[in-house]
């Protein structure tokens, strides 16, 4: 088991820390579908490359998905107005589907099948090499310091606008910085562990810690050990029983939110 | 239960130890070569199958038993011919294992030696296929099936040559198997020698040329692409000109567009799957090979 596993493993324990940290921003402001409506912009970038007959693995076609993810964080950005009719969730979702229907057109003239476009955009947990890992770890590293490093103003930003408004804050450009790093980090870990796990690592124990506790840094470490033992659970109940392992991984993510949910339900006033 | 599920694993364990001194592991990547490999290996071998028959080939989801088979693995028989390209290579690279590496006994190539049909002369690819060696569904035709188990025999011959005599015996009786055959197949689908059938993926030009039949309309107006309304009405004016009454569908294809173009057109849908397993009844090659025949002659009749 530990030769097939092992790399799954250490990827589900030194991944997941800074999605959590961003999850909890995320699920503070209120824009669950981010993450999705991001990998899909940047897969539009690569529909663009696979359009021009660039080489995929080619720094160009990074560059080219990057610059795409640039452009959502700069349209998240400018919508997420002070004060608004229309909610950013919406914004979101219409970026969504139209970055896929438009992925969708480039493809059908681009007429390569989309089989290596899949290959390189959702990842397999499962098949992680260490490579990969290190350089995303590498990656989530410096965008962690970042975020240490101006963790105040970028906490402000997230949890009281209000206040980071009457500080005198350029929010826009706090909220660029924002989803242009938020980017980067959820396209690299959803090449190597796909879709579904992304959004269940970023939303799942952020959900977890704040239905148990009240103060950042506890909800921080709920979620922590939420994501690392839903991970590492989810690996072993796919080895044991065969089962794709990403979705594995998701569903045990399930079971301990709801079982937290019920938990805190019967004890609604005993948070951290 | 976790000691009852380790003592079961235990049990597997040394059961597949046991079971590896006498038997060769072979893995195939789609449940064609599986069959081949069945036909040939005998109780001699172990075959594991990956990818299930009902599943498109080109995308498969890797589950941890697909590493732990190939690192067992003394053979391995994959197409060769990037029909698994979007999910092979990561578990070849994943599973490490010397035996199956290209240019090695263990490693069957399935299309090694075949003449490739539709192969582009673009490179770019821009005209529209994803294979740039050519149309990867080669194995419906019976023809190509004897020389893949041919090339499977003589593997597991290298791999294993103490039971050479056995695997070749195989192959002489699949051979003669299939020679059989091809008589009767040819003789049900001679009256419709030049017939045209629709298909929704390009994935019958092996089968249509031995038996003399013409699949070149698709419903995919390019492979992978899904079909668009203008590309639909072409198809459909193209089959009321040409009178064509059949449609052929695979399981993981969307039925229900096949049925809207039938129901324009008058045509019938006809279930086919380039897999033993993907329709009731073809557990072996020989036997799907038999359900496609008799669907095709039957539906066209």
């Amino acid at each position: 088991m530990w030769e097939v596993m092992f790399w799954p493993i250490v990827a589900c324990v030194l991944l997941p820390w800074l999605l959590v940290y961003l999850g909890l921003h995320v699920v503070r402001r209120g824009i669950i579908f981010i993450d999705i409506a991001m990998a899909q912009m940047a897969s539009l970038g690569i529909c663009l490359a696979v359009l021009f007959h660039l080489d995929l693995q080619s720094w160009t076609t990074f560059g080219i998905a990057l610059g795409f993810t640039l452009v959502g964080g700069a349209i998240f950005s400018v919508t997420g107005k002070r004060a608004s009719q229309i909610p950013q969730e919406a914004v979101i979702g219409i970026s969504y589907v139209v970055a896929a229907a438009a992925a969708v057109l480039l493809l059908s003239r681009a007429a390569e099948g989309d089989e290596q476009i899949k290959q390189m955009l959702v990842g397999n947990i499962l098949l992680v090499t260490p490579l990969e890992v290190w350089k995303c770890f590498a990656l989530f590293v410096s965008v962690g310091l970042l975020h240490f490093a101006l963790r105040r103003n970028f906490l402000l930003v997230s949890f009281d606008r209000d206040a980071a408004y009457a500080k005198g804050l350029r929010v826009r450009w706090w909220d660029f910085l924002f989803y242009a790093a938020f980017g980067l980090v959820v396209t690299s870990f959803v090449r190597i562990a796909g879709v579904l796990l992304v959004f269940s690592y970023l939303i799942a124990p952020a959900v977890c810690g704040i239905n148990l506790a009240d103060r950042i840094g506890n909800r921080l470490l709920i979620g922590w050990i939420i994501a690392l033992i839903g991970g590492v659970a989810g690996l072993f109940l796919s080895f044991w029983w065969d089962l794709p392992s990403g979705a594995a991984i998701v569903c045990t993510f399930g079971a301990i939110l709801i079982i937290i949910s019920i938990y805190s339900l019967w004890r609604p006033r005993a948070k951290l | 239960m976790p000691i009852f599920r380790l003592l079961a694993s235990l049990l597997f364990v040394f059961g597949a130890l046991a079971s590896a001194q006498a038997k060769l592991n072979v893995v195939a990547t789609l449940p064609d070569f599986g069959s081949l490999a069945r036909e040939i290996g005998g109780d001699k071998v172990d075959v594991t199958v990956m990818a299930k028959p009902t599943e498109d080939p080109h995308f498969v989801d890797a589950r941890p038993s697909f590493v732990v088979s190939m690192r067992s693995a003394d053979v391995l028989i994959d197409g060769g011919a990037e029909l698994e390209l979007g999910w092979l290579p990561p578990l070849l690279q994943n599973a490490r294992n010397p035996k199956i590496e290209i240019g090695k006994p263990g490693r069957v190539q399935a299309s090694q030696g075949i003449r490739l049909m539709n192969v582009p002369t673009n490179v770019t690819r821009a005209a529209g296929d994803v294979h740039a060696l050519g149309n990867p569904h080669f194995m419906s035709d019976p023809i190509i099936a004897k020389a893949v188990a041919q090339h499977i025999a003589q593997a597991l011959s290298a791999v294993d040559p103490a039971n050479a005599a056995f695997y070749e015996a195989n192959y002489k009786r699949f051979e003669a198997t299939i020679n059989a055959k091809l008589q009767e197949w040819g003789a049900a689908l001679l009256p419709f020698k030049g017939q045209n059938v629709v298909a929704y993926h390009d994935s019958w030009p092996y089968f249509a040329h031995r038996f003399g039949l013409n699949i070149d309309i698709f419903l995919e107006p390019k492979p992978g692409i899904p079909p668009s309304p203008s590309h639909l009405v072409e198809v459909i004016a193209q089959m009321k000109a040409q009178k064509i009454k059949t449609i052929i569908v695979e399981p993981f294809h969307d039925r229900k567009i096949a049925e809207k173009v039938a129901s324009a057109t008058g045509a019938k849908v006809v279930d086919f799957s380039q897999f033993p397993g993907g329709l009731p009844g073809t557990d072996n090659y020989v036997k799907l090979i038999d359900t496609l025949v008799s669907r095709l002659a039957a539906a066209l009749k």
